[in-house]
């Protein structure tokens, strides 16, 4: 029996790029996670294209480990465009959140630029192909896969993040884990890879394996004093977040602090910005049971959503923010400051050496995060400024004009066609976008149905409150009093004649102006972009909420997992080639059984499997004797083959559902009888600590000091720990001597 | 007491026999809870209380079994018949298992078992258990995923979707490779905001399963709806009142859904008020709209644009004294059965007027006013004592999302298995099911299938022959196996599985390490070299001189035993690799020093 195993890195390995991996067993080919770069770098796609010209059509299944673009932005090209049809596996959130952050990342594009590297309806497409798992539920496959079985296992960092266990046969199993999160954090419960203990195969990042990370309450601390400093100094903080992972951390970490009354935070403002932050909320408040326990635990017993907030005002638009009071901290997306409200709100805000801007995380590299978080004292950026702008002067006209030709050109196929439906079809059509059609002129309101929801949250009690009867209009202002009078509303007081800042920069000036251009509810728009050089005048800091486990924590767990082989992959070359040599010195890895393949080399981690099963028969059982060792039980069997001829016919095999059709006779193994017995040598298994021996011996009245890396009992016996666990024991023959060493076989199970 | 416990395990686990007792939904319905046997595993399923007894009284069983000895518990749902007894199971007895429940049944168990303790703290002074206890048992259940596989020392279980209220799952246990699907209690048909019951993918070896409704046939869904919303019209429209009495949560989710889209679309209702009287509700708001993942496809598409959960013709009434009982009106009120509580004292206060009308909507047990109330007296007794006359019209219609006689055996013909337990049914309706399965498959050759229906207490016995299967790995398997050829190696045992290995791959296998222990035994020794050797030849007749450390040594038993003698400190040592065998070697040879030490 020997399976096939090859792996190819498309893109992901001795770098930091985003995972995009193939991975072969026998016949089925799986490719591990599909992340796409914040610049749509179209060599990844051609990297894709090129290993995959005969491998598009072969990939059997899709694994998804996390829902951010990192992890699978490729996957509405690789469904639209590109046409892959296979199924998709990922958890409940990833799927939900994969969503979001899809949305977001569109719309981010769309509000700024020409995007057409997919649409909606793709993102849609590809995530009707998911498969939506639980942890710890056993897929199994069909077809192809048949005998293959995949698990999904929490692995922290975001919501519903996934270590995937492919098994063969129930034994060979190979584990993918990259970028997971061992430590408790707010809303994750970390990652436990020790409990996939000895894998076939593992294969993982060495993202992380030289970072160091400061304390959890370090961290935090330091954030909020850089908040607090900031909105007391009368200035705003951006923080860069993204759509719908790590930003449930920061903002349900925020949302408590703002709750604690001695903060002092309470008087100022903290909003949530991003382009469906209302849905990932809501989203969120219904994974509850995806979260920590301590989450699920606060909700069963005070029936209180950690994720409804009571401070973090929700914002889908720079409209929506300026409605929020200043001086204020905003969340924003997208965490890698390409695209988005957060890169808006870098450029209005970095010059103002009030302001602070926090990054969360480092990011792809080439990303203005990355490039910040690299120097952050750097005096200026030249950044690329894309904005949406309204059409005027020639242009406008230009449009007008065209516009015009198609009604006419419509209006005189209407009259030909001599039907009026296509006026309805038209106002169908002007419910998506308020625009008549043109190729130039994309939609300024979003398309699709779930961004707009503004009216939900109006109502959110179980019952209806009042009953209305019908009657006539009068609208009747409730007024609130409290012991200063009537309560001030802010709206009302706000300057009317000031246009609300409507997703325009503000330094482009010029482009307030054309009130009167149209009577179009949004008026035409194009994509125009230049360089402008930035001042970051601000206090500019990174703050790790990657929430990724830290250098040593990856090489301990690995220690602990040790897998059989090991590929490493996402990681800049130093930090594979560290982890590397960790591996090589301290997991006892030879060196064919390690791998760090560049990107586009496909390599062959094929073995030898040996494996059959015999039925034990009673007469075996009967004369063993179990020993205890840790959670198992260890016996030593001598028994002899045999092949029957009629298995029982209640033959009841462990594979269930392995085809009725070929049933394999398995061999008994009987009890070897006594005059053929062999002896065998002794199995010393399991051995103790040293230290914890002492404590053994201690128990058992025997005085027993440690000098010099010897313990030492009664000065007459002494027990020192060789190279490779030999365990020695010296003494001179007396009493001791003999009670020592029954202790110490004590401690092991002996078969 | 430990004696006896090391005596009894060690048989049990190698025993074929498996038993499935109840303590309680043995031929009745009510404080489920059925133990389970086998291997030495005892599982608990469900451990309710009985609606219609109370204190000490409406408890299972329990007094026939060993609290102590019992690994795993699993709750079903959180009607009070699957987990009403758990607070006192867990704080009052010796149970020192580990408990397991899906998330929105924890959730909910917690609010629904609290309400409970108020309300019977009016009608029994004898409570199981206190509110403390409650919050106490919270921390000792543990929560389980639908699909989520799970592993309590060797006993693998995970959850199946089950339908009848929210959270309720289907649990599918494997002991040693047999199978076994509690059903709790199930619906097969999807309804307007769970999903039908999931069929399992593999094949259980043994079903217990549901009966409430034993041979009966449900009428069809929107037929059902149609007869309870044209009831509920005509009770409004001769100007009465209707009342509802309904568990405050389960199924009254699903009548608000269907008034509240009734209300919408009758316009002419709308001066009507709907009222849901429960504190209950209000607090469980919180967890029928967060844990959507567990109800159907349509909910969970639904709340991404609004929240089904939020009605708009439905107002919550807090207590009795906000209601102004002026005209017709209609009102949903808990307890389902009108033990007690709210709903009884609306039934009091109307059923005298025959403009009224209750309607019953759920499963009634015997021996509860509900459903004394079906057998349409002439009269009623009241709480007080008090007689009154029964004056308002009663109709039944049945929204209980348990299953009828052609979901489970559909249910059952999709499965197959070849033994069905039957629980949790009147010992009629059972008994009317026993023989309408029997009669199903008795002419069937193929298919062999065997139908018990136990009282509570007593236990169905079944033997399952556990072939105790091993994998050969490593270097032991490196060749298929041929007759009679000797495998030798280490038998690993963890839970129920078996691997035989070579100790040589112990630690390519297993996180287990093998060591070795070299020991060293000195003593003074004042003879010449040549007087060891030669005593040393006489014992053993393979003696070797060789040199060690530098030093003179005999090797005996074929090397294994090595005696190094140092003529400057005038001693000898012993040197050997630990083993049994090697250990008496080594005592032999010291015996033979020691001879010439003391007799040289």
């Amino acid at each position: 029996m020997t399976s096939i195993i090859k792996f190819t890195a498309l893109s992901g390995a001795h770098d930091e790029a985003p995972p995009c991996y193939l991975l072969q067993v026998d016949d089925f080919c799986f490719l591990l996670d599909c992340g796409w770069d914040p610049h749509f770098n179209m060599a990844t796609v051609e990297s894709v294209k090129r290993q995959a010209a005969w491998h598009l059509h072969q990939i059997d299944a899709v694994l998804l480990s996390f829902p951010d673009q990192a992890h699978l932005g490729l996957l509405p090209y690789l469904m639209g465009p590109m046409e892959l049809k296979c199924p998709v596996y990922a958890t409940v959130p990833v799927y939900k959140m994969g969503q979001m952050f899809m949305y977001d990342l569109y719309q981010s594009r769309k509000n700024s630029e020409e995007f057409d590297l997919f649409t909606l309806d793709d993102v849609d497409k590809a995530f009707d192909n998911i498969i939506q798992v639980k942890y710890a539920q056993t897929v199994q496959l069909k077809g192809k896969g048949h005998g293959l079985t995949i698990t999904a296992h929490a692995a922290g960092h975001m919501v519903g993040g996934a270590m995937w266990k492919i098994g063969k046969d129930e034994e060979e199993d190979i584990v993918y884990a990259i970028d997971y999160n061992h430590k408790k954090e707010r809303h994750l419960d970390g990652a436990l890879l020790e409990s996939l203990s000895r894998p076939h195969l593992l294969i993982t990042g060495a993202y992380n394996a030289l970072s160091v990370q400061a304390r959890r309450k370090e961290r935090d601390q330091a954030l909020l004093n850089n908040i607090l400093t900031t909105l007391r100094r009368d200035g705003n903080v951006l923080i860069a977040v993204d759509t719908a992972g790590r930003v449930l951390e920061l903002s349900q970490l925020l949302d408590q602090v703002w709750r604690n009354q001695e903060s002092g935070l309470c008087a100022y403002s903290i909003a949530l910005l991003s382009n469906v932050s209302y849905n990932v909320i809501e989203f969120a408040k219904s994974q509850v049971e995806w979260m920590s326990d301590k989450m699920s635990r606060m909700f069963e017993e005070n029936r209180s959503n950690p994720f409804q907030f009571k401070h973090v005002t929700l914002c889908h638009s720079l409209a929506d923010l300026a409605q929020v009071r200043e001086p204020k901290a905003v969340l924003a997306s997208m965490s890698d400051l390409e695209c988005g409200y957060s890169r808006d709100l870098f450029v209005q805000w970095a010059s103002n050496p009030k302001n602070s801007i926090i990054l969360t995380s480092r990011t792809a590299p080439g990303c203005l995060t990355h490039t910040l978080v690299s120097n952050l004292k750097l005096p200026s950026v030249d950044l690329e400024v894309r904005k949406r702008v309204c059409l005027e002067g020639e242009e406008l006209e230009a449009f007008k004009t065209k516009e015009r030709e198609e009604k006419l050109a419509n209006e005189a196929s209407e009259k030909e066609a001599e039907v009026y439906e296509s006026s309805d079809e038209e106002m169908e059509t002007g419910d998506h976008q308020a625009t008549p059609t043109s190729p130039s002129l994309p939609p300024r309101v979003p398309k699709h149905d779930l961004m707009m929801v503004e009216e939900a949250k109006a109502r959110s009690s179980f019952f209806k409150q009042t009953k209305s009867y019908p009657m006539f209009l009068c609208r009747e202002d409730k007024t609130s009093w409290d012991e200063y009078g009537e309560a001030i509303r802010h709206e009302d007081y706000q300057p009317k004649d000031l246009p609300p800042p409507q997703e325009t920069l503000p330094m482009d000036t010029e482009a307030e102006g054309d009130d009167k251009s149209e009577e179009t509810a949004v008026p035409p728009t194009k994509c125009v972009s230049q360089t402008v050089s930035i001042n970051v005048r601000c206090s500019l800091s990174f703050i790790d909420f990657e929430g990724l486990s830290d250098g040593d924590s990856v090489k301990r767990i690995l220690s602990i997992v040790k897998p059989r082989q090991l590929i490493l992959v996402h990681g800049s070359p130093d930090s594979t080639n560290h982890l590397r040599d960790f591996s090589l010195s301290s997991l006892g890895l030879a060196k064919g059984k390690l791998f760090t393949p560049h990107v586009g080399e496909c390599l062959d981690a094929s073995t030898e499997s040996h494996i059959y099963q015999v039925k034990l028969t009673d007469s075996l059982m009967s004369a063993v004797g179990f020993s205890q060792a840790r959670d198992s039980e260890l016996a030593w069997v001598d028994g002899n083959v045999q092949f029957t001829s009629a298995a029982p016919s209640g033959f009841k095999g462990q594979g269930e559902g392995s085809g009725d059709g070929v049933q394999q006779r398995t061999p008994l193994l009987n009890a070897l009888p006594h005059n053929q017995v062999k002896g065998h040598p002794s199995v010393f298994i399991n051995p103790p600590r040293l230290a914890d021996f002492k404590q053994v011996l201690n128990k058992a009245g025997l005085q027993a000091e440690f000098s010099g890396g010897v313990l030492v009992c009664n000065k007459c016996v002494a027990v020192r720990k060789g190279e490779g666990g030999k365990i020695k024991l010296e003494g001179t023959v007396c009493e001791e001597y003999y009670k020592v060493r029954e202790l110490l076989y004590e401690q092991f199970a002996i078969i | 007491m430990a004696k006896r416990k090391a005596e009894t395990s060690g048989p049990a686990e190698e025993s074929d026999l498996l038993t499935i007792r109840p303590l309680g939904a043995g031929q009745e319905v009510g404080r489920s809870c059925i133990m389970l046997e086998f291997k030495g595993k005892k599982i608990m399923l469900d451990c309710g209380i009985h609606p219609g007894l109370s204190g000490m009284d409406a408890l299972p069983y329990t007094d026939m079994i060993d609290a102590e000895d019992i690994d795993l518990l699993l709750i079903t749902h959180f009607h009070l018949d699957h987990c009403g007894a758990l607070p006192w199971f867990l704080e009052k007895t010796t149970f020192k298992g580990r408990v397991f429940m899906t998330h929105a049944t924890k959730a909910i168990y917690r609010w629904l078992l609290s309400d409970y303790i108020k309300v019977s703290n009016i009608s029994t002074d004898h409570m199981l258990y206190s509110e403390k206890d409650l919050e106490k048992s919270m921390d000792k259940i543990e929560t389980v995923n639908f699909h989520q596989e799970v592993d309590v020392n060797g006993v693998k279980f995970w959850c199946y979707h089950a339908g009848h209220v929210l959270g309720a799952a289907m649990v599918m246990m494997e002991i040693a490779g047999v199978k076994i699907l509690y059903t709790g209690d199930f619906s097969r048909v999807e309804d307007r905001h769970l999903m039908a019951a999931e069929i399992p993918s593999v094949s259980p070896d043994l079903l217990i399963t549901e009966s409430t409704y034993g041979t009966h046939v449900h009428e069809k869904r929107d037929i059902r709806e149609a007869r309870f919303t044209g009831t509920i019209h005509d009770i409004v429209a001769r100007g009465g009142r209707c009342l509802i009495p309904v568990f405050a949560l389960g199924r009254a989710q699903e009548l608000l859904l269907i008034l509240d889209e009734y209300w919408a679309s009758h316009p002419e209702l709308h001066d009507i008020p709907i009222y849901y009287a429960s504190s209950l509700a209000k607090k469980c708001m919180a967890v029928y709209q967060t844990y959507i993942g567990a109800m159907n496809e349509n909910i969970r598409r639904q709340i991404a644009v609004s929240n089904p959960f939020v009605f708009k013709h439905i107002s919550n009434l807090k207590s009795i004294d906000q209601f102004d009982d002026v005209g017709p009106c209609v009102i949903m009120a808990s307890p389902g059965m009108m033990q007690s509580g709210l709903s009884r004292q609306l039934f009091e206060t109307w059923c005298t007027d025959k403009r009224n009308g209750v309607i019953v909507a759920g499963y009634c047990v015997e021996g509860t006013l509900a459903k004394f109330v079906l057998s349409e007296p002439s009269e009623i007794v009241t709480l007080s004592g008090q007689k009154l006359p029964l004056r308002m019209s009663v109709d039944y219609i049945s929204f209980s999302a348990h299953t009828d006689y052609e979901q489970t055996s559909e249910f059952i013909r999709i499965l197959k298995p070849p033994h069905v337990v039957l629980v949790h049914g009147e010992q009629n309706e059972m008994a009317r099911l026993r023989a309408a399965l029997v009669r199903e498959y008795e002419d069937n050759e193929e298919i062999n299938m065997e139908i018990h229906s136990p009282r509570n207490t007593q236990a169905v016995e079944l033997y399952y022959r556990g072939e105790k299967m091993a994998k050969v790995m490593g270097s032991l398997a490196t060749k298929p196996p041929h007759e009679g050829q000797t495998l030798s190696g280490v038998l690993i045992k963890r839970g129920f599985n078996y691997h035989l290995i070579d100790p040589a791959d112990l630690s390519s296998y297993t996180e287990l390490t093998t060591s070795s222990i070299q020991q060293r035994q000195m003593l003074k020794f004042h003879s010449p070299f040549s007087l060891l050797h030669h005593c040393l030849n006489q014992l053993t007749s393979d003696a070797e001189i060789k040199m060690l450390h530098g030093k003179r040594a005999v090797c005996v038993f074929g090397g294994s035993v090595s005696v190094i003698y140092d003529d400057s400190a005038e001693t000898v040592s012993i040197e050997w690799d630990a083993d049994s065998v090697t250990d008496m070697y080594a005592d032999a040879v010291l015996s033979v020093i020691l001879q010439i030490v003391s007799d040289p």
